[in-house]
């Protein structure tokens, strides 16, 4: 119940500061820390302290099956504290960076709106629940990437990330609803149990590793990412690389052992992650903005992590956990001291952002800690878990899979230390003179901004705790390590392993000293000014896919929509026309329905009723056309006395009588005869369509009186309505009684219209 | 069903989706109204077969009473919507002196549009994120 | 002469047809349950002696008719209509459950009536209150706004608008 209760404080903190704290950001934004600090330490209590499990359910819609199961096991503990620890600092560093106007209050908003989704996210304990969290956090990225509304960057990145992130949440959705189709279940200890197999656990094995993907950018997804980064920096550092994208993750190594021996599933997931770490690794070392190298290494990493969590083998899932609480210190360190460094001078250039080395050494200092740990190096805490993620793949099979993962990896490390060490180089690097004017013009604005202590705290406090974390973490990585077994457990029963400090010479050690000795070499030579690439090919994919779609949308409407009403009710008739045509093509044999030859009165009627209806269409005068309905009218009421319905032939009399006395009042003001001016299609297209439907719906009338499958209801109420209703005259009595629900709408229909008429001639008096 | 209901029916359709299809709001209104006749007649003799009416205690064959009922308030619903077609083309009679239905001008726009772009094969992508 | 006498028509009409028309329209209502009738021919039947009156009289009249709300008579319509289909509820029946009762008139014999018969007069004060709405609108308020609209159209511009 507590946790429902953390889920929902989080979101009523968002809420609040929407509506009714917008004036108030700052108190908004420290009620949001005080919320995260309870959340993480309800969080640590109940789930590190207690050896069980604990979860809850609320019922939402029991008729379909569907509840909200959130349950907090070790894998749950270690991501809830991740999402609340995190969150609350960069709250703290957010306090510093932003201005405290309208934006701030908007981003603090749904800053803990997002917060509470991503909480919910990695608590879920089936995939429902998981989807209902998973569709939120894609809002609140979108509208997050988006802060920015007058950018129009800004805008386009926000529609490309919420356009992929949102078709992979249908494909999620998809893969859901066949999950519960087949086994009734979407949790996951449940589906665990009932081991899914065949073409149904294949179909929604691929939609889930679709909705995977797209959320955790990995490749040919993986666009979206560095485009999200033009949100503001602790955006970007909080969704964008620490939790929001780790959502695939949590769902690969929630379902991974579901689907592990499901068709395609390993290939997919190691071949995907491993050219999504190669790729991303490559751009990091080429991009020039701080900023997108970050992005990119995040990409990189999140290859990584879908690798570990593929393959499955029992390292892999213990070196995969612990690689997500490194990569997400690490990161979230790095992402917020490049935006000190951008606040504080002004630029995120790689060959420029040396220039802040001597304005503030610490952050600095952290920062280097921090990259230190991205490229593995001992004694941080990225040493030990990459470690352990070359201890599992080495110990992998080697089959095709595990040499393609280990083989993989290898280069994607390389790639990763050099992506580094570049980094490190550029902002140690002292031979860069800040541009005067910049420095002018920062200083200026520091004056107002940076005088205080306190927003020095609040700004580099959070990169200088990361990095602590990242170096204390990895001097003690045997005591982390053992908290992290329980988690692994928690996914896989199997999972075993430890960290080290020092694992002693082995192969994964030999292999890691190759891998940074080459990185190293790679990351120093790489020139940081490297000329600016071009949009990454899966932008211009999807922006291509995206205005195709958008032109197509815009012909198509072109076409259909001429805004001509006789063409709308001319294609009206004639798909009407054709689909009686179909269902007399399909039903040919049944058209010999007995037609007999009528009564010389029938006759002498009928044809008076076609006479009229013709003259309807030919005479111009209003006049005379309103006449002839009349006429029309009567000679069919006369019909309907004929066919044995006397109470159709009054009311049709009446009727008719009326009619002809409304279109005399409505046609009083108008000139005598209507247009000729058609201005739409030749009149013999119009007679052509007149002619077909003439034909068409009588034929079909034949062929339905011989289709009867059915008797009439008639004789039960012939049986029923003396006794039950009443009455002999059953027409009324099926009006008043048996059918009363039907006329009560009808009569309501009648009002509505009388209604309409007289405002409509209300409005035109005004 | 006879050969006379059988040609009335044709007649009467084939009329009314002569005449929906004009821009005239009286005639459009017309069209209508003879249109709802046909049905009327559809839905009697798809129905039943003739007979007595019916109402218990006459003798011989009654018809069924069912689609009788149902044209019953269709008749007078009917009404109901050609007088409000009527008050509509009445309106725009006194408001702008004619009856005739125009081209949707939204509608219109949007073809332009895509035309525009068609042509001169710029990208649509700002546009439609922009408002 | 014929002034004369077309307004003792109009007289004659206005003081009984409507109240003739009334008692014929009410029983071809009740009379509707077991033989041809009910509420929408009856009430039809009275709209047309209201459009007869109009077309009769000279058009301000018809603020003098008997009923001058028709769209109070609306209102009272669709409930009689919800009325008698809730009311079995409250009974403990189902909705539009009918009831019949059965009384011993002495002279005329035994008089039945079934609660379906409210409904249905329900229906019949619905349709007379459309017809009259829309006489309203269409045939007073209407040639008012037309005339109105049609001098200053022609004030305006000399002609049609278009």
């Amino acid at each position: 119940m507590m946790l429902f209760v953390a889920i929902f404080a989080q979101f009523a903190v968002g809420g609040l500061t929407l509506v009714g704290l917008r004036r108030r950001p700052a108190l908004a934004a420290a009620l949001g820390v005080v919320v995260l600090a309870c959340s993480a330490v309800l969080v640590a209590a109940r789930g590190i302290g207690g050896a069980e499990t604990s979860s809850y359910s609320v019922r939402w819609l029991p008729i379909l099956g569907f509840n909200l199961n959130v349950q907090l096991d070790g894998f749950a503990v270690v991501m809830a504290l991740l999402v609340s620890v995190l969150g609350a600092a960069v709250l703290v560093y957010s306090l510093a960076y932003f201005e405290h106007d309208g934006t701030y209050a908007r981003f603090v908003g749904l800053f803990m709106a997002f917060a509470g989704s991503m909480f919910g996210l990695v608590l879920a304990e089936d995939l429902f629940t998981m989807f209902v969290f998973w569709e939120l956090t894609s809002v609140w990225s979108f509208l997050l990437i988006g802060l920015n509304d007058k950018s129009t960057s800004a805008r386009q990145a926000a529609v490309r990330a919420l356009l992929t992130t949102g078709a992979g949440g249908l494909c999620l959705l998809a893969g859901v609803g066949i999950l519960q189709v087949q086994y009734g279940t979407t949790s996951f200890s449940e589906l665990l149990a009932a081991g899914p197999s065949g073409n149904f656990a294949h179909a929604a094995a691929i939609l889930l590793l679709l909705g995977a993907f797209t959320k955790s950018a990995q490749f040919p997804f993986h666009f979206w990412l560095p485009g999200a980064m033009a949100a503001p920096t602790p955006v970007s550092a909080y969704l964008h690389s620490a939790t929001m994208v780790k959502a695939g993750i949590v769902l690969l190594a929630r379902t991974s052992p579901i689907f592990a021996d499901v068709g395609v599933w390993r290939w997919w997931v190691v071949v995907a992650g491993v050219v999504t770490m190669v790729l991303g690794g490559w751009r990091a070392l080429r991009e020039v903005d701080a900023k997108l190298v970050l992005a990119y290494s995040t990409v990189s990493q999140l290859g990584l992590l879908t690798v570990l969590f593929g393959v499955g083998n029992r390292y892999a899932t213990y070196a995969g956990v612990a690689h997500i609480v490194a990569h997400a210190i690490f990161k979230v360190g790095l992402f917020l001291g490049v935006g000190v460094i951008d606040h504080e001078i002004g630029t995120r250039d790689v060959s420029k952002i040396g220039a802040a080395r001597r304005a503030m050494p610490t952050t600095t200092l952290a920062m280097v800690l921090s990259l230190l740990s991205m490229a593995g190096i001992i004694p941080l805490l990225g040493f030990a878990t990459k470690e352990k993620a070359l201890v599992a793949l080495l110990d992998l099979e080697r089959d095709a899979v595990g040499v393609v993962a280990l083989a993989g990896v290898v280069v994607g490390s390389v790639l990763s230390v050099a992506y580094s060490i570049r980094l490190l180089r550029a902002v140690l690097r002292s031979d860069v003179a800040p541009e005067r004017s910049q420095v002018a013009a920062h200083s200026s604005v520091d004056a107002d901004h940076h005088s205080s202590v306190a927003v020095r705290i609040a700004l580099s406090g959070p990169v200088v705790v990361a990095a602590a974390v990242s170096l204390a973490a990895g001097l003690t990585a045997a005591t982390v390590g053992s908290w992290l077994v329980a988690p692994s457990k928690s996914l896989d029963v199997n999972a075993v392993s430890k960290l080290a400090l020092w694992p002693g010479i082995n192969d994964a050690l030999i292999t890691s000293a190759i891998v940074i000795a080459v990185g190293a070499v790679i990351g120093w030579r790489a020139p940081l000014s490297q000329s600016a690439t071009s949009a990454a090919t899966g932008e211009r994919v999807f922006d291509g896919l995206y205005d195709t779609t958008m032109r197509l949308a815009k012909r198509i409407t072109a076409v259909t929509q001429s805004g001509s009403l006789p063409i709308y009710v001319g294609v009206t008739l004639l798909v009407a026309a054709g689909g009686l045509v179909a269902g007399l093509v399909i039903d040919a044999p049944r058209l010999t329905g007995g037609v007999s030859w009528g009564s010389p009165l029938e006759a002498l009627v009928s044809i008076v009723a076609m006479v009229l209806a013709v003259g309807v269409a030919v005479a111009r005068p209003r006049f005379a056309g309103a006449l002839f309905l009349g006429g029309v009218g009567y000679a069919i009421a006369v019909l309907f006395a004929m066919r044995g319905a006397p109470d159709l032939a009054t009311t049709q009399l009446l009727v008719e009588t009326l009619t002809i006395v409304v279109f005399l009042l409505a046609l009083r003001s108008m000139t005598q005869k209507t247009g000729t001016h058609v201005g739409w299609t030749p009149r013999v297209l119009r007679l052509g369509i007149a002619v077909g439907v003439g034909i068409v719906v009588p034929l079909f009338l034949l062929a339905a009186r011989a289709s009867r499958i059915r008797p009439s209801p008639a004789q039960e109420y012939f049986a029923r309505s003396l006794d039950e209703a009443g009455g002999r005259n059953v027409v009324n009595v099926i009006l008043v009684d048996f059918r009363g629900f039907d006329t009560m709408g009808e009569i309501v229909v009648l009002a509505v219209a009388a209604l309409g008429v007289v405002n409509l001639v209300r409005r035109a008096a005004r | 069903m006879s050969v006379w209901e059988f040609a009335v029916i044709a007649v009467l359709f084939g009329v009314g989706a002569y005449m929906v299809t004009e821009r005239s709001l009286t005639r459009i209104a017309l069209g209508v109204g003879v249109l709802g006749n046909g049905v009327n007649v559809v839905i009697i003799t798809a129905g039943s077969n003739t007979g007595e009416a019916p109402i218990l205690g006459r003798t011989g064959d009654l018809t069924d009473p069912l689609p009788q009922a149902l044209v019953l308030t269709a008749i007078v619903i009917g009404f109901a919507l050609l007088t409000f077609l009527m008050t509509l083309a009445w309106r725009n009679w006194t408001l702008t002196h004619d009856d005739e239905v125009e081209d949707d001008v939204e509608d219109r726009m949007i073809a332009s549009r895509a035309e525009r772009m068609d042509k001169s094969g710029d990208q649509p992508h700002h546009e439609d994120v922009v408002p | 002469m014929k002034m004369r006498s077309s307004a003792i028509l109009s007289e004659l009409v206005d003081r009984w047809l409507t109240k003739v028309a009334t008692l014929i329209a009410v029983y071809v209502t009740f009379r509707g349950h077991n033989a041809p009738g009910g509420g929408f021919a009856g009430g039809l039947l009275l709209g047309a002696a209201f459009v007869l009156q109009f077309l009769a009289g000279d058009e301000p009249s018809i603020r003098r008719r008997p009923i001058r709300n028709p769209e109070m008579l609306l209102g009272v319509g669709l409930l009689a209509a919800f009325g008698t289909t809730l009311a079995p509820l409250i009974a403990g029946g189902s909705p539009l459950e009918s009831y019949i009762w059965k009384l011993d008139v002495p002279v005329i014999g035994e008089v039945k009536f079934v609660s379906s018969t409210l409904f249905d007069l329900g229906v019949f004060a619905v349709v007379v209150a459309v017809v009259l709405m829309i006489l309203r609108a269409l045939g007073t308020e209407g040639a008012g706004v037309s005339a109105h609209r049609g001098r200053a159209a022609s004030r305006d511009q000399g002609g049609a608008p278009r």
